[in-house]
């Protein structure tokens, strides 16, 4: 009941705003319906038990009995995560789009709709429900980007929309041929399945593509920098901090429990491709003049950090890559959000049009400079807490796939230390620049619990870990790898790196 | 034949116990409306005249059945024969009102007596239905007879509001057309529950012999004309092909009985090059009513040039009813044969999802770019034909009835934009809707994200079915064409709605007209589409409890 009532409390908000009568009561009513969402989503924290490693809290109800789909929802450590997450970005966002004014209502209610239908496809354990909320997730997205975006919004949209519908139908082949084998869309049946490798394999491969193109992956990445671009502060906001997270979570929750063995087999392509993908996006984003573009890249490269920290299969690897998907939600989040402010101020994302802004907006500049220090891994913050122990537990299993990784932090650190250099540093030239306005108090509201939270995310992450490592035992147990030396090894508070290393 | 019968009954002679009307009540109704309708045409003022005669004969005919315990048709007919004296009342100066409303009651209440036969004749006892094959083997009540009825009459009933105002704006509205209608629908429910081979040709040709009048119905209209005429020519050339290929079957077979020609056909007796002749020619001749590929080149300009609502009437019904002849054909008469047709139809699918996609993107008239999806559309129906399972039956059927309701919201949005224009509806004029008219572009849009299959719509849920019954039957490369398909099919769906939302309207763009009925009527399917997409919990374990098939 509960899961239902955080899953649709934003849609019932998006129903509730066409009968709102104008657009500043619509805009409170979406803020109500988000922040709603995000208490319940504590409530739900607060019943959830983090000594159990199985999906819990579940509500389970008939829904197509002709075809043995039902309404079945329920959580872990992972998706616990994942929902907060989805939350507690919602109400900042709407909160960001406070001086919105373009066709209002339709522009929150899409996002409300947005919110439930990523919401859905982290508690749904019926693979029918799961791949409609997967799917149904891009109608809104689309029409954020393209009613809402800039210039290039139409072709941007159609990308995003027709990259990742492939990707999903193919998942759905793949999921009817499953549902053929258990004659059941049941998570948990589905999942007792045992397969031939073969069958595996290509089953492996159709779910993969369809949740590499949300991460998004090299090569599938593509459509991701024009959404970013295109797409308004808001939407990018969403886009990067909750919905690329779809993908990995589908990689954890479905594609590694259901194919073990043919997850095995390609474990070294897939390293190989997050490893391109995190270098390739770091020598793009160096190269981006837009400072957007290069946020965007850089999130190709982060993600491919969390799908290194997946496929590592270890306990302390796969454990990072799910804490360090909540870490670039809140970092890149708050960054895009950042670039928004600025754009609104400015009209330009031309890094070159920037420069010696940190006089003119030291706040602005403060704030940017943590969240790049968080972006780029620094110690203390959150960013650190999630990529050392991908890298390390990586070393581990795969040490050459960590080591090129390794060099990802380093480029990572070059683009946004040089980014930040340029746009706020340097001489205050230009009357542009001398005439940006600082952030506004709502502004620094909006921010404030990011950076709060970045700040504590690296100093105490245990709570994290221990939410996500049982449920990420229990889906490597199940595949049946050698956890047990990882065991609890892991769990790697900032201070004491040293204690990872197990083996 | 059955048509003489029900025309009969019509007259007063009671019924004979041999003869089982429940099995074609709804149709009887139609039929009885169709020749109403007539009379109020001939009769122009004297309406009051013809109507309470006709009412007090429909209630006394009821009250007759209710003291025969048939309660259900009882009410039915109690209900038309009060809602025709009422309409007349009501509405009596404005004649084409009347028309409409009595069209609308009779399909309304084939409909109610459809469900009737499934509830108390098919299903008395609930679950599983029973399947029968009556009046001496023509007329099977089975899930295919239940399934076509449900659609055909709720398209019909959908129809009728969506085109009442555009024909009064195109000066079309003569009486006529709902009987026509009417009679169409006859044709394909019939169509949908013939059993025998006679019976299917009859009322194949009721159903198109109306529907070529009625794709010509806007007489001033030269793309009507050219759109009556060339449905006419390769409707009848494709009648022949397919009365050849049933004479064959009698040859080899000895029998016109569908149930017969199945066992036969694996018999030693039987002649099998002439069988699988007649299976080629039946192919041919059924293929162009579904318009699978390489048999749909008529489709685009008959779309393009009919009246919109009759384009709706043909892509939402004549599909559902085309198609339950194609099951029973190959299902039950063909079943020995499937080693040979599976491979060909699902080939033929492949090819025509693929077609139908892609020629579609290039088209810039909206009728004739949702024509060339419908070819695609029957493509996915086909998926569940070849599956040659249970499944694929009660999927086929399900699927063309989501089809149906999408198809019906997206053609009655582009009725909306066409009335009186003369010209054709393109890209340009949708350009801006969602800012002009937002909610009749919010339905579009419904109907479209529909008709390329996104959840939680009545179209995921149709694909889903067929899909799912692809794969079980072992045809995942087919499904995998039908997801590249709906990937390139999503294109210019998208495209549409891009352009009503993300375009700016042009200058001086002619607002659509959207009356009271054409909103009713829309609105109702948009309704539909969400509901089957949603809840498709009910509809579907019909469909799965009607998957029977009368052998």
């Amino acid at each position: 009941m509960l899961l239902s009532i955080v899953l649709f409390l934003p849609l019932a908000g998006a129903i509730a705003l066409s009968f709102v009568p104008d657009e500043r009561s619509a805009k409170v009513t979406a803020l109500v319906a988000s922040v709603a969402a995000f208490v319940a989503s504590l409530v739900l924290v607060a019943r959830f038990d983090t000594a159990q490693a199985q999906l819990q809290l579940v509500v389970d109800a008939e829904w197509i009995p002709a075809i043995g789909a039902s309404y079945a929802l329920a959580v872990d450590g992972i998706s616990l995560l994942l929902i907060v997450l989805t939350t507690f970005m919602t109400p900042l966002i709407i909160l960001a789009s406070w001086d919105h004014r373009d066709r209002v209502r339709g522009y929150l209610a899409a996002f409300l709709a947005l919110e439930t239908a990523v919401l859905g496809v982290f508690t749904a354990t019926d693979l029918l429900l799961f791949y409609v909320f997967f799917e149904f997730s891009l109608v809104p997205m689309y029409l954020i980007i393209g009613m809402w975006g800039g210039v290039n919004r139409r072709y941007a949209a159609v990308k995003f929309f027709l990259y990742t519908l492939l990707g999903g139908l193919l998942m759905l082949v793949g999921i009817l041929y499953l549902y053929g084998q258990a004659g059941t869309f049941d998570y948990q049946a589905i999942r007792e399945l045992t397969l031939p490798v073969e069958t595996q394999r290509w089953l492996f491969l159709v779910f993969f593509v369809a949740f590499a193109v949300k991460v998004p992956l090299f090569p599938v990445h593509t459509w991701l920098p024009d959404a970013h671009t295109e797409a308004p502060t808001a939407g990018s906001v969403f886009l990067a901090a909750i919905l690329l997270k779809m993908g990995g979570y589908g990689l954890l929750r479905f594609s590694l429990p259901f194919f073990p063995e043919a997850t095995r087999e390609f474990v070294p392509w897939i390293l190989g491709l997050c490893v391109i993908g995190i270098l390739y996006g770091a020598v793009v984003a160096l190269m981006q003049k837009d400072v957007k573009k290069l946020i965007a890249y850089s999130s190709v490269a982060h993600m491919g950090f969390v799908v290194l920290g997946i496929f590592a299969l270890n306990v302390t690897a796969t454990s990072a890559g799910v804490v360090q998907m909540v870490n670039h939600g809140l970092s890149t989040g708050a960054l895009f959000l950042l670039i928004g402010f600025l754009y609104e101020r400015r009209h330009t994302r031309q890094i070159a049009a920037f420069s010696g802004l940190a006089r003119r907006v030291p706040v602005m500049a403060g704030f940017w400079l943590v969240v790049t220090m968080s972006s780029l891994a620094l110690p203390g913050l959150n960013g650190f807490v999630g990529e050392f122990p991908i890298l390390l537990g990586t070393y581990q299993a795969v040490p050459w796939a960590a080591v090129l990784g390794a060099f990802g932090v380093v480029l990572a650190a070059l683009y946004l230390l040089w980014a930040y250099q340029r746009m706020f540093h340097g001489p205050l030239v230009g009357a542009d620049n001398e005439h940006t306005i600082d952030l506004k108090p709502l502004e620094i509201g909006v921010l404030t619990p990011l950076v709060v939270l970045i700040v504590l995310i690296g100093v105490f992450p245990q709570p994290l870990y221990d939410t996500v490592v049982p449920s990420v035992e229990r889906v490597l147990a199940e595949m049946g790898g050698d956890v047990a030396a990882a065991g609890d090894a892991l769990v790697v508070p900032a201070g004491d790196a040293s204690g990872g290393a197990s083996r | 034949m059955i048509l003489a019968q029900a025309v009969g009954d019509d007259a007063g002679t009671l019924p004979t116990p041999d003869i089982a009307w429940s099995s074609f009540a709804p149709e009887l109704v139609l039929v009885a409306a169709a020749l109403l309708l007539l009379m109020f045409a001939i009769g122009e003022r004297r309406q009051l005249a013809i109507a309470i005669p006709t009412g007090i004969v429909a209630a006394g005919l009821g009250v007759w059945l209710v003291a025969q315990d048939h309660v259900a048709p009882g009410a039915v007919a109690i209900a038309l024969g009060a809602a025709t004296v009422a309409i007349v009342v009501g509405v009596g100066e404005r004649p084409p009102l009347v028309q409409a409303f009595t069209a609308g009651a009779a399909a309304l209440g084939a409909l109610a007596l459809s469900l009737w036969q499934y509830v108390a004749v098919m299903a008395p006892e609930g679950g599983s239905a029973t399947a029968s094959v009556l009046l001496g083997g023509s007329v099977a009540m089975d899930g295919i007879s239940l399934f076509t009825r449900l659609t055909v009459y709720l398209t019909t009933l959908l129809v009728i509001p969506i085109g009442y105002g555009y024909l009064q704006d195109r000066d079309v509205d003569r009486p006529e057309f709902e009987p026509l209608l009417l009679l169409s629908a006859t044709g394909m429910a019939l169509l949908g529950a013939a059993a025998d081979l006679i019976t299917l040709f009859v009322a194949l040709e009721i159903l198109s012999i109306a529907l070529y009048v009625l794709a010509g119905f806007a007489r001033r209209d030269r793309r009507s004309q050219e759109s009556g005429l060339k449905y006419f020519l390769t409707g009848s050339v494709a009648s022949a092909i397919l009365l050849y290929g049933m004479a064959l079957l009698y040859v080899a077979t000895g029998t016109l009985d569908l149930g017969s020609i199945g066992t036969a056909i694996g018999l030693v007796t039987t002649d099998a090059r002439i069988a699988v002749l007649g299976l080629a020619l039946v192919t041919a001749g059924i293929g162009f009513k579904i318009a699978v590929v390489p048999f749909h080149l008529w489709t685009p300009d008959v779309y393009q040039g009919a009246p919109t609502n009759v384009t709706a009437f043909m892509a939402a019904a004549t599909k559902a009813a085309a198609f339950a002849a194609v099951l029973r054909l190959y299902l039950l008469a063909f079943g020995r044969l499937d080693d040979l047709w599976v491979p060909i139809l699902a080939v033929l699918a492949a090819l025509t999802m693929l077609y139908g996609a892609i020629v579609a993107i290039v088209q810039h008239d909206v009728k004739r770019m949702l024509a060339y999806s419908s070819i695609a559309h029957a493509g996915y129906a086909v998926i569940g034909v070849v599956s040659n399972s249970d499944a694929g039956l009660s999927g086929t059927l399900w699927y063309l009835l989501t089809y149906a309701v999408s198809t019906l919201a997206a053609f009655g949005c582009v009725v909306a934009i066409e009335r009186r224009r003369r010209g054709e509806v393109t890209l340009v004029d949708l350009r801006g809707l969602g800012r002009t008219s937002p909610a009749l572009a919010g339905i579009l849009t419904l109907a479209l994200l529909s008709l390329a299959g996104i959840p939680p719509t009545a179209g995921f849920a149709g694909k889903l079915i067929v899909f799912q019954a692809g794969v079980a039957a072992g045809l995942e490369w087919l499904v995998v064409i039908g997801v590249v398909s709906s990937v390139i099919a999503a294109f210019f769906y998208l495209r549409l709605m891009g352009t009503m939302f993300l375009e700016e309207p042009a200058e001086g763009a002619e607002l659509p007209i959207v009356s009271t009925g054409l909103s009713l009527g829309v609105s109702l399917a948009a309704a539909l589409v969400i509901f089957f997409g949603v809840m498709p919990a009910w509809v579907l374990t019909l469909a799965d409890n009607a998957a029977v098939l009368a052998r």
